[in-house]
């Protein structure tokens, strides 16, 4: 009989190489979150240093999105994973695009403080755009928390967290429109249309990460809420 | 008398292989009833209950001394050849009881043919391989034909068509398993059983088995026993997962089946955590 030894020995850093990719990830997590955070301040605060350091600091997340891919496609070709070792495979490699997405959105918002900083604004969207990212960065916490404690409750949470998020993105309309004809203020209120735009997105892409999780707990993949259907559930 | 009844047995699988269809595809063409066998005091599987599909792809896999062989050996009655082993539970073949005393073993084995881990040819050609059990069991008319439908079906007829009185052990490891799978399918039997066919072989003569297996299930069931969990999750359609249970003392190991439903299941999403932990190396 062979010796089983040098098999378990295989499977033991697999099993190392599947845990540091689920740390990358958590990695990246936090790294989106951050730059986030950084560019809503440079929004808020005018500062064009915090909106340099969100653009700059996008290089470390793109470098662990494409780490995490390469060493992803070479455990996929030598380890061959099943059950759930094939489940949280598909997992990172989906959270991983998620997050990374995230940064982008993330340094999107800089880029637009950049632009918009010589503007008048609005403290009605200012205030609706605050209170849009104080959502959806609990929500990327919440998805990721979710994921690093394999919470299924806490994950099927996140579509009830994304609707406030989504009415305020909707109700942007409005506050652009009551802006009136005056030429540099509908110049940066449409720019705050791209941010709000940009956070809806984020909240959904934080939803789609908690999809994820619930998909590596119960092994079937639902979409939380259904965009070409909806409200379908709420039609009774 | 017996040999009465078991003329009668004959003549009855007999007439349901000519009546075909019967079953049909996902229809259990096996169906293993509370199945335990022995040997001497030792019981190498227990209380297996499950039912094979017809026309479909069943791999079972497991640990060592789990009683893979042993189970697919009940299939076709290859333990009746070990004289200590006892069968229990009921081994129902498309609804007959292949353990009832009437049955015929001969008949039973020509209906479920069986293809070994090491390619077993006899030591003479090519043709004769394949002619042997035709005419053992009477089927000599249109003789040549026979041979070679068997040789085409098995993917082998294209090599080996010019040189059909070569013998057999010229053969690579790959082509003599084909020629005995080819063997195995000439006396047109309903199933296929294979135990391990491919572990002695290298990976191009590996897939060719395998692409045959995919060839072959649109006429017959096939039951394979690998321990090649990839090679499980490739071609089959069904897993059945056996574990080895130890008796309190240790000294009894015993074969159980803790899993069994469709392969894409049992590789994306096993319910029984001892196939989590033996799919994903998590043991021992």
């Amino acid at each position: 009989m062979a010796d089983p030894r040098p098999q378990q020995e295989a499977r033991r850093r697999f099993h190392e190489e599947l845990a540091t990719l689920e740390d990358d990830i958590h990695r990246c997590g936090e790294l989106a979150e951050r730059a986030l955070t950084r560019a809503m301040e440079a929004l808020m605060e005018r500062d064009p240093a915090k909106a340099d350091e969100v653009i700059a600091g996008d290089d470390e997340l793109d470098e662990l999105y494409i780490s995490v891919e390469r060493r992803w496609l070479e455990v996929m070709a030598l380890q061959t994973p099943v059950a759930t070792d094939l489940r949280l495979m598909s997992v990172i490699l989906h959270v991983n695009f998620h997050l990374e997405r995230i940064g982008d959105m993330a340094v999107n918002i800089a880029k637009m403080s950049q632009l918009t900083r010589h503007l008048p604004t609005n403290p009605t969207i200012l205030s609706h755009l605050q209170e849009m990212a104080d959502v959806v960065r609990p929500m990327i916490r919440a998805a990721m928390e979710a994921f690093a404690r394999r919470d299924l409750q806490l994950a099927l949470r996140l579509p009830d967290m994304d609707e406030p998020v989504d009415r305020l993105n909707r109700g942007m309309y409005r506050e652009v429109a009551a802006c009136g004809l005056e030429h540099d203020l509908i110049e940066w209120a449409a720019a705050m249309m791209v941010v709000s735009r940009q956070l809806e997105r984020v909240g959904d892409h934080a939803v789609d990460v908690a999809e994820q999780v619930a998909f590596l707990l119960t092994g079937e993949f639902r979409e939380f809420t259904d965009a070409s259907h909806p409200g379908a559930e709420d039609d009774e | 008398m017996v040999t009465d009844e078991r003329e009668h047995v004959k003549v009855q699988i007999e007439a349901r292989h000519q009546e075909r269809p019967a079953p049909r595809i996902g229809e259990p063409v096996f169906r293993l009833e509370s199945v335990t066998v022995a040997y001497d005091e030792q019981e190498a599987i227990r209380d297996i209950t499950l039912d094979v599909p017809a026309n479909q792809i069943t791999a079972i896999i497991g640990p060592s001394g789990s009683g893979k062989s042993t189970m697919i050996r009940v299939l076709n009655r290859m333990n009746d050849l070990i004289p200590s082993a006892r069968v229990s539970g009921k081994v129902l073949y498309n609804g007959q009881d292949l353990y009832e005393p009437a049955v015929d073993p001969v008949e039973v084995r020509r209906r479920i043919g069986m293809v070994f881990q090491k390619p077993n040819p006899f030591p003479k050609s090519i043709y004769e391989n394949v002619a042997f059990g035709l005419r053992v069991n009477g089927m000599t008319e249109r003789l040549d034909d026979r041979v070679e439908q068997a040789l085409r079906a098995a993917a082998l007829w294209d090599e080996v068509k010019s040189d059909l009185r070569k013998n057999a052990y010229d053969l690579s490891g790959g082509q003599q398993q084909r020629l005995c799978i080819a063997r195995a399918i000439a006396v047109e039997p309903d199933t296929i059983l294979m135990d391990e066919p491919a572990s002695a072989l290298d990976p191009i003569a590996t897939q060719r088995i395998e692409d045959l297996m995919f060839e072959l299930k649109d006429q017959y069931s096939i039951v394979i026993v690998t321990h090649n969990m990839q090679q499980a999750a490739r071609v089959s359609d069904m897993t059945a997962f056996l574990t080895v249970e130890v008796s309190q003392e240790g000294k009894q190991r015993t074969g159980v089946l803790a899993e069994y439903d469709r392969t894409e299941v049992v590789f994306t999403n096993p319910s029984d955590p001892r196939t989590e932990a033996y799919i994903t190396g998590r043991f021992g």
